[in-house]
């Protein structure tokens, strides 16, 4: 009998919540068919089956909080000794592609320090009786005596510090440095003012309360987060009259490779031309450190409209990929995500989003940056407006294109000639986009 | 029956208890200090480290004495005058424990001479050595009864033949044999004494080697010496029965399957010390034992009774003065408030035989077993100038560093006057310092500290005085 456990998700997943059991016990499962679906802080992912067999057991439930490893079901394989093993599949098992790059670091939030708790325990803890390796004294941190006091005395866990001696044993000055970062991140936490109770809705009528669904709470937090770069949207029209021929007549080429040549596709392609022009635009910055990081990659992030929510996965080295090869890997991500089969590793590693809101309506609209990235791009439906072109008007589709940016590092010269740049080009020389198609 | 009312009542005036007592009055808490000896002092001063130490000094001073007919110094066999001996020895017990009494009055403690019961998780009463009861209310109490001597189920001692360390302390007489039971380190540092003055010592041991717990490189070299100057070490021999006669005690015994027995003037118990927590009253308090009889606490040494503190011998292993004293700094400043723990990187410990014995942190076999990867680097005292000068070339000093992270995680050092070199092994090892620190921490020449800087040198390349690691060759000076 195989127990089989949750696998590891994605970098710095802990554990996921099981959205759907897809089998009970008794089912016949054949290799790789769903057995749950569970979705995590990052993503929902199908967990498939390691083996052809019959589901003796689940267990767990819709709505448990699962950890990386814990027992989800137990499988009688078709083809193995009656012995109990254990199966840990790779997490590539998970979903259907394996990604060759890691995810970007920038992504990741930083450790958090938390000062340590003094335990209190009711009953007297059992202590190592001797100076043996049971207590294993000698190979604790590495810090003086009196630095081991001062941080008991700050409540700083030892091996939160990093310690800046030789072979990174911890000095005086390490632990002090740690206190001051502690009290520096509680103080200058974001002054949320305290959110005032909801009033009572039900006097005026009938409600219903929901919790937030992990997407949504996420994309709350995020949008919070972004709030704090001041930022400002720039807007402006591309003439996509040619550009919208040319599209047309790519069309079914693309479709043959399996893509579906779009407006945003075809955007994705003439932002990493603008990125490289602007390296600003492709940039994180950090306030503590006043520091810029240039990214020489282009990843591009796309906001995709979903049934959980808003996902924004993510197009690797767009850069180094053709018109047909962004088409066929963004019509493949989008309904991915749609089909809650993305991986968390999808969904990180961006240095600009763009998100089309053309396809539903408008005119501008401001979006709201993606932390830590710089700048969004927006866009919405084109129409057919009239162009005074020599002497007369002519009939030209035009497409409103918003741009945010984060004014602390782009200034407002600079992202108006980053718009108009990318407008220009997708007037004037549109026919370059199509190489490879 | 007379009350005191106090903050702090601490049950016991040894190593533990004393400092614990004279650190809270420093921080200005009302204290009182419950012990039944006259001053301050407990086991350690009365009854075990210094009057030892005292006696030991006086078989040191005779047996280089006789070793200095190597170098053309002759003595002759020393004459012993016992009664001057014991009581010189007693002199230095009163002066150190008078010293004691008066450090105790200046700090204005209240020492109450009697043996305390808790009542409560709050009170204690004390029969005083004449008699009386007092109530003592305490905020907080201090356990540090200490331990006493371990007994061999069936063997009674205390009589003038059959005695334990506390006896043989003050045995007033150098016997012509003595029977030692047990080869630890309290057993083989009497044996040490008695034997230099002149005693057929015989030690007779269950286990298949003599202080268990130790390297077997540093216990070997000991081992060898003893060899010399014991009559004979007696490995896996089982003492079967002591039998009391006029003067002089049989004893049988059983090794391979076979019974033998042995008259001795004199036999000396000691295998091993027990936490000593009878009379207590532990049953009217929450305070729980493990199943050793110990005191069980936490890292800042409180019981599972809030109020109530533990420290030293009857607190657990190791059973060392010094680790007692360290506990009694850290609860008088959990006692006022302090966020302190008992978080020792390493505890130094001291066997006083000729040579002695002392490592600290982790020994070589401790990281065999817990699978820690670790560097062994010995230097051998046959290449130390110091110790050749000294005539003693059986010394052996070794190190053990992390091999992940090169420092240092124990120290283990056997020839004369290892108790006094291991210190600064212990401050390696708290400061995190790896081999390369002490080998490039100048030491004076000629000494034996040298030694440790070589075998540090050991571990990351060659030392000076050795070819190659482990293979020793005369110093060129």
């Amino acid at each position: 009998m195989i127990e089989f456990r949750l696998p590891e998700l994605g970098e710095g997943i802990e554990s996921g919540q099981v959205i759907e059991v897809l089998v009970s016990p008794g089912d016949r499962v054949t290799l790789e068919q769903p057995l749950l679906e569970v979705e995590t802080d990052k993503a929902a992912v199908e967990i498939p089956s390691p083996t052809d067999g019959t589901i003796v057991d689940v267990l767990v439930s819709a709505g448990d909080t699962v950890a990386i490893n814990e027992v989800l079901v137990r499988i009688d394989g078709d083809s193995e000794d009656k012995e109990p093993t254990s199966v840990e599949p790779d997490a590539s098992a998970a979903v259907d592609e394996a990604e060759e790059e890691s995810p970007a670091a920038a992504e990741k939030p930083a450790p958090e320090r938390k000062p340590a708790k003094e335990e209190k325990k009711p009953s007297p803890q059992r202590v190592p009786r001797t100076d043996g390796a049971a207590s294993s004294g000698p190979l604790k941190v590495a810090a003086a005596p009196s630095v081991r006091r001062l941080a008991r005395e700050l409540g700083i866990e030892l091996s939160s510090v990093s310690g800046t001696g030789p072979r990174g044993r911890i000095l005086e000055r390490d632990v002090k440095t740690c206190a001051k970062a502690i009290i520096k991140s509680a103080s200058s936490a974001p002054a949320v003012p305290e959110e005032p109770e909801l009033p009572d809705f039900s006097r005026w009528g009938e409600t219903i309360t929901e919790s937030f669904s992990t997407v949504r709470k996420l994309t709350a937090e995020r949008l919070t987060q972004a709030w704090a770069a001041p930022h400002v949207t720039q807007f402006d029209k591309a003439d996509a009259t040619r550009l919208e021929e040319l599209r047309k007549l790519n069309k079914e080429k693309v479709t043959e490779a399996g893509g579906s040549l779009t407006v945003t596709a075809i955007l994705v392609k003439a932002l990493s031309r603008a990125l490289s022009e602007f390296p600003k635009f492709n940039s994180s910055i950090h306030m503590g450190s006043r520091t810029i990081v240039y990214k020489k990659y282009v990843n591009i992030g796309v906001a995709v409209d979903t049934e959980r929510g808003l996902l924004v996965p993510v197009i690797r080295g767009v850069d180094k990929k053709d018109i047909t090869q962004l088409s066929v890997e963004l019509t493949d991500i989008s309904s991915r995500a749609r089909e809650k089969k993305l991986s968390a590793d999808r969904l990180q590693g961006g240095s600009f989003t763009i998100t089309n809101l053309g396809g539903i309506g408008g005119t501008f609209f401001t979006p709201i940056l993606n932390p830590p990235e710089v700048a969004i791009l927006g866009v919405s439906r084109s129409s057919v407006e009239p162009a005074y072109v020599e002497g007369e008007f002519l009939p030209r589709l035009m497409l409103p294109l918003s741009l945010s940016y984060d004014h602390r590092i782009i200034d407002g010269a600079e992202a108006a000639r980053f718009l108009r740049w990318l407008c220009e080009m997708l007037e004037g020389s549109p026919e370059s986009l199509f190489k490879g198609v | 029956m007379e009350k005191i009312i106090t903050e702090v009542a601490v049950i016991g005036a040894g190593p533990g208890g004393y400092p614990a007592a004279f650190a809270l009055a420093d921080k200005g808490k009302k204290v009182v200090l419950i012990d039944p000896e006259a001053n301050p002092g407990g086991v350690c001063l009365y009854r075990g480290c210094i009057p030892s130490k005292a006696l030991l000094h006086a078989a040191k001073v005779a047996e280089e004495a006789r070793d200095a007919e190597d170098f053309g110094l002759s003595y002759g066999e020393p004459k012993v005058d016992p009664e001057k001996l014991f009581s010189w020895k007693d002199g230095v017990v009163t002066k150190l424990t008078g010293g004691l009494r008066s450090l105790t009055k200046a700090r204005k403690i209240n020492y109450v001479r009697g043996r305390a019961s808790f009542t409560s998780s709050g009170a204690l009463r004390v029969v005083t050595n004449s008699g009386e009861e007092r109530e003592v209310v305490f905020q907080n109490a201090i356990i540090s009864t200490g331990s006493v001597s371990g007994k061999i189920p069936g063997v009674d001692f205390g009589s003038r033949n059959v005695v334990d360390s506390d006896g043989a302390l003050s045995m007033g007489e150098i016997p012509s044999s003595l029977l030692v039971v047990g080869g630890g380190y309290i057993g083989l540092e009497l044996g040490t004494f008695f034997s230099s003055l002149g005693t057929e010592v015989t030690v007779v041991e269950m286990l298949p080697g003599l202080l268990q717990g130790i390297d077997r490189d540093l216990a070997g070299v000991l081992k060898k010496r003893l060899d010399e100057k014991f009559k004979s070490i007696m490995l896996e021999t089982k003492l079967v029965s002591i039998n009391e006669l006029d003067n002089e005690v049989q004893v049988s015994f059983e090794a391979d399957g076979k019974s033998f027995e042995e008259k001795y003037e004199k036999v000396l118990i000691s295998v091993g010390r027990v936490p000593y927590t009878e009379g207590l009253g532990l049953e009217n308090t929450r305070v729980t034992l493990d199943g050793k009889g110990f005191i069980e606490t936490d890292t800042q040494r409180k019981t599972a009774d809030p109020a109530i503190f533990a420290i030293g011998d009857v607190a657990g292993e190791p059973m060392l003065a010094h680790k007692a004293t360290y506990e009694a700094k850290i609860v008088a400043e959990v006692i006022t408030g302090a966020k302190t723990h008992y978080d020792p990187r390493a505890v130094p410990a001291v066997i006083f035989t000729d040579p002695e014995i002392a490592w600290c942190g982790m020994t070589e076999s401790e990281a065999k077993e817990t699978g820690v990867e670790i560097e062994v680097s010995k230097f051998p005292w046959a290449a130390s100038g110091r110790a050749l000068t000294l005539n003693r070339t059986d010394g052996l000093t070794k190190i053990i560093t992390h091999r992940g992270t090169g420092r240092v995680v124990g120290v283990g050092i056997v020839g004369p006057q290892a108790g006094e070199l291991i210190s600064e092994s212990v401050l390696a090892i708290e400061m995190g310092a790896t081999a390369e620190d002490m080998a490039f921490s100048i030491h004076p020449h000629p000494t034996l500290t040298e030694t440790l800087m070589e075998a540090a040198e050991g571990i990351y390349g060659a030392s000076t005085h050795i070819m190659k690691r482990r293979s020793g060759r005369a110093p060129r000076k």
